[in-house]
């Protein structure tokens, strides 16, 4: 299988008044043709600056500063603007977190999906038009004819992120970043969406990146999963082997704060705040917040090492931790 | 093994206070506010001749244009516009502070009441806001000058302006208190509050009005800078007080030499400029520090 | 609206009656004038009637477009056409021109922050509103009509400025330094505003999503950002228009430009009352259209306050 997105040795930071901020220090990830995978982490630790990168849609005052990017075997990064922005909504596209800051306010549902359609595929008006229905009905909405010329704020949130989802799809691209797609939506919307997610890809033959802090949506959702923290990847992994077996501490800790029915035990809580990403902490990044954090943790960056067939690890002690995982 | 964290005061006044400081033109803008403040303050001290002063006409260099001993030159009929304009510092922000500070408490008083009671009180208080928002204000401001400042004692006629500028000018102040009430008025801790057992004057003294005062800082500074401004037009077009310097009163009298005497309309009205500048300058740090708007 | 209006007819009224009988300032405009005639003037007026009854003849009048008659004897609905129409044309001209040149500066700075000139023009706005409008009006006659003999000092038309007998040229050319003024003070807010907050617009989420959709940045810029920015600076410019007009009396001074602040300036003076109610009167009917048309406006732009 070859690897539609390869993202080696990624840098992005962003230059403020207060500092650089190390948004992206080191991030390596990829996805295979048609396969779902997930990038976790809290806040703050790079997982949307990501996808930003990837799409070179990173705001100012961020900028790319290492590193490379294959997509479909081509450098993105050596593309220049205009090249770029005939991939954009085109080939690879976002779904974003929160659909009513997403979505623009003051256009109607029809205008924001005929836009893309008539940039990218030079199609009519009408044509554009009808295909713009077709995805409504698509995503299930119920009555597209009269929401198409609803406006944002008329539409509830469940219906805000299909359309959302719509838009992002409209063009068939073949990479679709999911950014915390349904983090700002009813739990019992959430299902909805993200069933929906599935469904389209398979029916699309997409490549999903799916980025969350949810480790219940990457059970649900992905094949392979990525770690990330502070800009750092920690751990990279199979989903399976990821939950049963993991090798990173904060692995261990992200699984251990969900909550599950059969588990009698209380919720733990991983202690600290997330670090200063202008001058994070030295050695491992995570040391301060890890339970099991030696002296050599504070000195020196751990290393990318081999765990078994296709798990990878960053921290200097996984092999002699015994870490708990779930099944 | 862990970093020391520092310790800092983490309150909100703290933080705007840090931002405020890293702020250069907030700064410039507070140091040139500073600077008028204390030649107000100095100004019997300062100033080369008393208020009003004809002196320099007896000592033969009534008319002359800025010179080492004039910084600001003479004016045709002997007054001295360097000593006229010191003067003139004092009444001025005497006036603009002085408005502010009213225009503060009633637009405050008249917006948190209509802002935060339902039904009738609160439609007769919009009502009542509306009507004075609508007015075109400067004209009724000249209009009561000129009626009312004959009819007061020599030395209230400042305060006169003082309030008169309030009556017409606390509608502004009024709508974004009821605005920010109205916002505050719907929070938890408010509810949580009144379900604790707090009266409507409790809640609205003690828990509303503290969170809507960041606006209101900042209002306060501005308007400060707006009444100035206008004293200064309502002097100018000679419905103000002429037995006390204003910088208004200057212009007026600069624009009857503006063929001759050009500098007596220049500097009062670059200390209008610079005085206004440094409120504005404040008020806008004050508004950048203490809602902040950056990426995180 | 029309409760607000009644509001504003009701305390120009009573103030203007505080002033003094109109009698009694007729009669120095008058002279000697007979008793008889001061007998018709007092019938006139209503003088023998109540305060509240006076108020609702007065009102009654208005609303007949009689505005009463000034105290130097001529109607006053005569002059006021004029006046508001010279009024009008020069406050119009400059919000226009401050219009069509603040808008893209503001743009210009938003997009290029913290840049040299994005502070120029951030220091040239802030200077703008912090000086009084009519004391740059000083300055610039006396730069260019006193010391260089350039543009016209007065008036709106000229009779020694006559440029070459072209009436067009000599219309401009008394333009000229007003609108400059205006223009300045009114660009300075615009430009700030539309800076602000296309600042704040370009931090949203759906500018990120535009962008990442392909579109170009010129789309994003004007399609999106600023036509989201706009609707706030709508509403400033329109009720910023009403303040312009009811501030007038500085400016027009100045440049002695024969309008409705000119008039209101005059007539204040002397206590010509009925002129003071009437243009007062005017210019809040104005004021009040201007907030119409400006609410009017932002629901096109807005589509979130539209009544459903």
């Amino acid at each position: 299988m070859t690897k539609l997105l390869e993202v080696t040795d990624l840098r992005t930071y962003f230059f403020t008044e207060a500092g650089v901020v190390k948004a992206v220090d080191g991030i390596s990830v990829s996805v295979e043709e048609g396969k779902t995978i997930g990038i976790v982490g809290e806040s703050g630790s790079g997982k949307s600056v990501t996808a930003q990168s990837v799409l070179r849609i990173v705001p100012r005052p961020g900028k790319i500063v290492d590193g490379t990017i294959r997509f479909d075997g081509e450098d993105l990064l050596a593309k220049s603007e205009a090249e770029m922005r005939k991939m954009r909504g085109n080939k690879m596209a976002v779904v974003f977190q929160d659909p009513t800051t997403s979505l623009n306010p003051v256009y109607t549902v029809r205008k924001q999906l005929t836009d893309i359609l008539l940039l990218h595929k030079g199609l009519t008006k009408d044509q554009a038009g009808k295909t713009a229905l077709g995805l409504l009905e698509k995503v299930g909405i119920p009555e597209p004819e009269s929401r198409l010329n609803a406006y944002p704020h008329e539409l509830s949130g469940g219906m805000k992120q299909r359309i959302a989802i719509a838009r992002a799809l409209s063009c068939e691209p073949k990479l679709l970043f999911a950014d915390e797609p349904t983090t700002n939506l009813d739990v019992t919307i959430q299902a909805q969406v993200l069933d929906l997610l599935k469904q389209l890809q398979k029916e699309y033959g997409m490549t999903m990146v799916m980025i969350t802090h949810d480790m219940g949506i990457v059970a649900d959702m992905t094949e392979r999963v990525t770690v990330l923290y502070a800009g750092k990847v920690m751990e990279e992994s199979d989903t399976t082997t990821l939950f049963t077996q993991p090798a990173h501490p904060y692995t261990e800790a992200l699984l251990k704060a969900v909550p599950s029915v059969a588990q009698t035990r209380s919720l733990e809580v991983i202690p600290g705040n997330i670090p200063n990403l202008i001058e994070p902490p030295t050695g491992c990044v995570f040391h301060p917040r890890c339970r099991y954090a030696k002296d050599i943790c504070m000195r020196q960056d751990p290393q990318w090492e081999k765990v078994s067939a296709g798990h990878y690890v960053a921290c200097h002690r996984w092999r002699e931790l015994k870490l708990e995982g779930r099944s | 093994m862990r970093k020391k964290e520092e310790r800092r005061g983490a309150s909100q006044w703290a933080v705007a206070w840090r931002r405020f400081r890293r702020n250069k033109s907030a700064l410039i803008g507070t140091a040139m506010v500073a600077f008028f403040i204390l030649v107000g303050v100095l100004s019997p001290y300062i100033a080369p001749y008393p208020p009003r002063s004809y002196a320099p006409l007896y000592e033969g260099v009534a008319g002359q244009p800025p010179s080492f001993q004039h910084p600001f030159g003479v004016e045709s009929s002997g007054i001295d516009v360097f000593s006229e304009v010191i003067h003139g510092t004092r009444n001025d922000l005497y006036v603009g502070l002085a408005a502010a500070i009213l225009t503060m408490i009633i637009g405050i008083a008249v917006g948190a009441i209509g802002g935060y009671f339902k039904g009738l009180v609160s439609d007769v208080i919009l009502g009542v806001t509306q009507v004075f928002f609508v007015i075109p204000a400067l004209l009724l401001i000249l209009l009561f000058a000129r009626i009312f400042l004959q009819l007061v004692f020599k030395g209230l006629g400042l305060t006169l302006i003082v309030l008169i500028l309030s009556f017409f000018g606390w509608s502004g102040t009024a709508f974004i208190v009821r605005g920010e009430t109205l916002r505050v008025r719907e929070m938890d801790f408010v509810q949580a509050a009144r379900s604790l057992g707090a009266d409507s004057v409790r809640l609205l003294f003690r828990h509303i009005v503290p969170n809507i005062l960041s606006p209101v800082i900042v209002i306060t500074t501005l308007i400060i800078a707006g009444f100035i401004l206008t004293e200064v037009v309502v002097s100018f077009l000679g419905f103000g007080d002429a037995n006390t310097t204003t910088w208004g009163l200057l212009l007026n009298e600069g624009f009857s030499y503006i063929r001759t005497d050009w500098w007596v309309a220049l500097f009062p009205g670059l200390a209008v400029v610079f005085s206004v500048l440094g409120f504005n300058l404040m008020g806008d740090g004050l508004s950048d520090a203490l809602n902040p708007r950056l990426r995180e | 609206m029309i409760p607000v209006f009644l509001g504003v007819a009701m305390l120009t009224f009573f103030v203007g009656n505080a002033a003094g009988s109109p009698l009694d300032l007729i009669r120095i405009f008058l002279r000697n004038p007979s008793p008889a005639v001061i007998e018709a003037l007092r019938h006139y007026y209503h003088l023998d009637q109540p305060v509240w009854l006076r108020f609702l003849y007065w009102l009654w009048d208005l609303l007949h477009f009689n505005l009463g008659i000034s105290t130097s004897g001529r109607a006053v609905t005569d002059q006021i056409g004029a006046w508001a129409l010279t009024t009008l044309e020069l406050q119009v001209i400059s919000l226009l021109l401050a219009v069509v040149i603040g808008i893209p500066v503001g743009v210009y700075s938003a997009l290029h922050q913290y840049s040299k000139s994005d502070y120029a023009i951030t220091t040239f706005a802030i200077f703008g509103y912090s000086m009084p409008t009519f004391w740059l009006g000083i300055m610039l006659i006396i730069v260019f009509s006193f010391e260089l003999g350039w543009l016209p000092s007065s008036g709106a038309a000229g009779i020694t400025y006559n440029w070459g007998g072209n009436v067009v040229l000599d219309w401009l050319a008394h333009l000229a330094l007003p609108v400059t003024v205006l223009t300045y003070v009114t660009l300075a807010t615009i430009v700030r505003l539309v800076r602000a907050n296309m600042l704040e617009v370009l931090r949203q989420d759906f500018i990120l999503a535009a962008r990442a959709s392909g579109l170009s940045e010129r789309a994003v810029t004007y399609r999106y950002a600023l036509r989201n920015a706009i609707t706030p600076v709508v509403t400033v410019v329109g009720l910023s228009f009403g303040a312009a007009l009811g501030g007038a009396p500085a400016t027009e001074t100045v440049f002695s430009w024969p309008g409705l602040g000119f008039a209101f300036a005059r007539a204040a003076g002397v206590l010509d009352i009925p002129l003071v109610q009437g243009i007062t009167i005017v210019i809040t009917i104005m004021v009040l259209l201007a907030n119409l048309i400006t609410d009017l406006a932002y629901a096109v732009l807005d589509p979130r306050v539209r009544i459903e």
